[in-house]
C-alpha cells in the first residue's frame, strides 16, 4: 500500500510541476471571475446563471485536466521508458497503475478544491458589491443634505476588505463552518463532479494504457459526451421503439443506441445542475450515485490493470 | 555444482509487426503480419559472483534478453529463472538492480528526490533511505548535484544517477544495459571501476555492451550474440584462442631496400612518424625478420607476439555468419 501511495504522490508531484496544469487553472479562474459579468446580462435568473457557469467550469476543467495532464502521465512513462526502472522494482504492475490513478485523481481534486474556493469567493464578493445598503454607507451626508462621494482611498480599502471577507467566507463554506442558502447547493454539486471525475479519470487511464495520447484524448472526450447524453439516448431509443421497429434500419438504430447507452457510464446521474432551475429543489447527496461512481471506477481500473499486466514494454 | 544465478533455457522472442501491404493489381489492401525473431532459442547460464558480458552488434538481441529477464516483455517460448525463481517474482525483484540503455528519468525530480522515490518503491525504511542515498550519491560522484533537477543533468550524470538507483537495495545481481554508451573515456573508466567494485562486494554483474575493449578488460565470461542467436559463450581465454595470432615488429632506420622486401612478407605494414611496423603471421618468418633488422643498420624497437583481440574474433565470426 505504501508503494501505491509513493507512486500516487510522485504522480501528483509530476502534475504539479507541469505547466499545463497552471494554464488550465488560470483559465478556469478567469471564467469564474467573469461569471458576474455574464450574470449581468440576464434578466431574472442571475444567481442561477452564475452558479451554472461556475459549476460547469469546475467539471469542464476537471475533464480537461484529466485529459491533458492525465493521459500524458501514463503515456510518457512508456514513451520515455521511465517505466523500465519502475516495474523492475519489487512492485506489481497493478500497483503502478492504481498509484497513477490515485495520483491523478488527487491532482484533479486539489484543483477542484481551488476552483470551488475561488468560485465561492466570487459569489460572496458579488453579494458584497451588489448590496446597496453596504455601498451606500460609504457615502457621507453633509448637514445641508448633500451627499459626498467616497474618496478613491475609501473605495480601495472597501475593495480590499470585501476580497478578504469573501475569501474567508469561501473558506468557511468549504470547511463546512459557514453556511448560507445562496451557496448551499454548490458543495453537493461539486461532490457529484468529483464522482464523475473518478469515472472519467479511470477511463483516461484505461485508454492510455493501450493507445496513443491523441487517441486516448479523443476516446475520453467521446466517453464523456456519450456518458452525459446517456439518459437522452435511452429516451430517444425508447421513443423509437414505441413507434414500432418495423424497418431494419430502425431496428439497427435502436440496437446501436441501446448498446452505446449501456457500455458508457451514465454520467447523467452526476449532473444535478438542472435542479438549480427550480429553486425549491434541494440538491441532496444520495447513496446510489456514490455507489455507482465507485463501482464503475473500480471496474474500469480493473480492466486497465488487466490490459496493462499483459503488455510488452518495447 | 551450485544453481546458476541466471538460467536461460531456449528463450525465443518473436515480434509480430503489422505491415500494411497493398496489391495494386486488383487493389487489395491487407494487413500482413511480418514476424521478426529477435531472439532464437537462447540457452545460457550465469554463475554467482561473476562479471558476465553480453556482447554483440546492434540489433543482436542483447536488450531483448535483458528486457525478458527484467519482466518488461514476455518471451514467445522458453523460460528463464533468476536466483532459481521464475521471472517477475517480487522477492527476486527486491534483490536485483537494473540500469536500462540510455536511461531517462523523471526530469522534474531532483537527484535526491529521485533516489528517495525509488527507495520507497524498494520498500526501504525512511531511516535506511536517509543513510543509503548520500552514500550512493558519493559513490557516483553526484553529491554536489543532489539538489538539482534531473532536467539539468548531462548524459553522463544521468547514467551515474541511473547506476545509483540500480544499487539502492545492495543488489545480489545487477543488470546493466549498455552502461558505457554515450560516456566519455573518464566516465567509461568510472563505470568499469564501479563494476569491479561491485564484484568485490560479491555481487553478480550482467551487462551488455558493444564496446569490446571495455568488456575485455573486466569480464569473467562473455556470451556473443548475433542476429538473435548465440555465437559463443565462455571465459575470454577459452573463446579467444590462446594461439598467437601475429607478431608485431617495430623498427627504425631500416634501409629502404630491406623495407620493401619485408613489406612483401608482412600482412600489415604501417609507416609511423619515426618507426616502421611490420605485422607478420608466421613465427619463423618473424624471427628471420628480427635477425635481418638487427644485422642491418636499422634498429629493433620492439617485438611483440599478439593474441587475437575480442574485436577481431567478433568481426571474424560475425563475418562468417553473413
Amino acid at each position: 500500500m505504501s508503494k501505491i501511495f509513493a507512486i500516487a504522490f510522485n504522480t501528483f508531484k509530476e502534475a504539479v510541476r507541469n505547466r499545463i496544469l497552471y494554464i488550465l487553472l488560470v483559465f478556469a479562474l478567469l471564467i469564474m471571475a467573469s461569471s458576474g459579468i455574464v450574470g449581468e446580462l440576464t434578466i431574472s435568473a442571475r444567481d442561477r446563471v452564475i452558479k451554472d457557469l461556475g459549476t460547469a467550469s469546475i467539471s469542464f476543467f476537471g475533464l480537461l485536466i484529466a485529459i491533458f495532464v492525465g493521459i500524458g502521465l501514463v503515456y510518457n512513462e512508456l514513451d520515455k521508458k521511465t517505466i523500465y526502472t519502475i516495474v523492475t522494482k519489487p512492485i506489481d504492475r497493478h500497483q503502478f497503475l492504481i498509484g497513477k490513478y490515485l495520483g491523478l485523481l488527487l491532482t484533479i481534486y486539489v484543483n477542484i478544491l481551488i476552483m470551488t474556493f475561488f468560485f465561492l469567493a466570487v459569489i460572496y464578493y458579488q453579494q458584497y458589491m451588489g448590496d446597496e445598503t453596504v455601498t451606500r454607507s460609504l457615502w457621507t451626508r453633509l448637514p445641508n443634505g448633500e451627499w459626498i462621494a467616497p474618496t478613491f482611498l475609501t473605495y480601495f480599502f472597501y475593495y480590499i476588505k470585501s476580497i478578504i471577507f469573501s475569501g474567508a467566507r469561501g473558506l468557511g463554506t468549504l470547511i463546512l463552518v459557514y453556511r448560507v442558502d445562496a451557496t448551499a447547493d454548490i458543495l453537493p454539486l461539486v461532490f457529484y463532479s468529483c464522482l464523475e471525475m473518478a469515472i472519467i479519470t479511470a477511463f483516461a487511464i484505461l485508454y492510455s494504457s493501450f493507445s496513443t495520447p491523441t487517441l486516448s484524448a479523443l476516446l475520453t472526450i467521446l466517453t464523456f459526451v456519450i456518458g452525459r447524453l446517456n439518459a437522452d439516448i435511452i429516451i430517444f431509443a425508447d421513443r423509437l421503439k414505441g413507434k414500432g421497429l418495423t424497418t431494419l434500419a430502425n431496428k439497427i438504430k435502436y440496437d446501436f443506441a441501446w448498446l452505446a447507452a449501456h457500455v458508457t457510464p451514465n454520467l447523467w446521474l452526476f449532473n444535478r445542475r438542472t435542479s438549480l432551475a427550480v429553486d425549491t429543489v434541494e440538491v441532496r447527496i444520495e447513496p446510489y450515485p456514490i455507489i455507482y461512481g465507485i463501482l464503475y471506477s473500480v471496474a474500469i481500473i480493473y480492466l486497465a490493470v488487466h490490459i496493462f499486466r499483459r503488455r510488452n514494454f518495447k | 555444482m551450485p544453481v546458476p544465478i541466471v538460467q536461460i533455457r531456449n528463450l525465443t522472442k518473436i515480434y509480430i509487426r503489422d505491415v500494411i501491404g497493398t496489391e495494386f493489381g486488383r487493389l487489395k489492401i491487407r494487413l500482413k503480419n511480418r514476424k521478426v525473431a529477435a531472439l532464437k532459442s537462447l540457452t545460457l547460464d550465469v554463475n554467482e559472483g561473476e562479471i558476465f558480458g553480453l556482447l554483440g552488434p546492434n540489433g543482436a538481441g542483447k536488450t531483448t534478453v535483458i528486457k525478458i529477464l527484467m519482466g518488461l516483455i514476455f518471451p514467445t517460448s522458453g523460460f528463464a529463472t533468476l536466483m532459481g525463481k521464475p521471472l517477475g517474482d517480487k522477492s527476486v525483484k527486491a534483490s536485483i538492480g537494473f540500469l536500462p540503455e540510455n536511461p531517462y528519468f523523471y526530469d522534474y525530480l531532483k537527484g535526491y528526490e529521485f533516489l528517495n522515490y525509488y527507495g520507497q518503491l524498494y520498500g526501504m525504511s525512511a531511516e535506511r533511505r536517509r543513510r543509503k542515498i548520500p552514500e550512493l550519491l558519493e559513490l557516483v560522484g553526484l553529491t554536489s548535484s543532489a539538489d538539482l533537477p534531473l532536467k539539468g543533468y548531462s548524459k553522463g550524470m544521468l547514467q551515474r544517477i541511473g547506476l545509483a538507483q540500480a544499487l539502492l537495495n545492495d543488489p545480489r545481481i545487477v543488470f546493466l544495459d549498455e552502461p558505457q554508451s554515450g560516456l566519455d573515456p573518464f566516465g567509461r573508466k568510472e563505470v568499469r571501476d564501479l563494476i569491479l567494485s561491485l564484484k568485490e562486494r560479491g555481487a553478480t554483474v550482467f551487462f551488455s555492451s558493444h564496446i569490446l575493449s571495455d568488456a575485455e578488460a573486466i569480464c569473467d565470461r562473455v556470451a556473443i550474440l548475433s542476429k538473435g542467436a548465440l555465437v559463443n559463450v565462455g571465459a575470454l581465454d577459452e573463446i579467444l584462442s590462446a594461439r598467437i595470432k601475429a607478431y608485431e615488429i617495430e623498427a627504425m632506420d631500416v634501409p629502404e631496400a630491406l623495407v620493401s622486401e619485408l613489406e612483401k612478407i608482412s600482412v600489415q605494414f604501417v609507416r609511423r612518424a619515426k618507426t616502421l611496423l611490420f605485422v607478420i603471421e608466421k613465427e619463423d618468418l618473424a624471427e628471420q625478420t628480427v635477425k635481418r633488422i638487427i644485422n642491418s643498420p636499422g634498429r629493433l624497437v620492439s617485438y611483440t607476439p599478439r593474441r587475437e583481440t575480442l574485436e577481431e574474433y567478433f568481426i571474424r565470426n560475425i563475418e562468417k555468419q553473413q
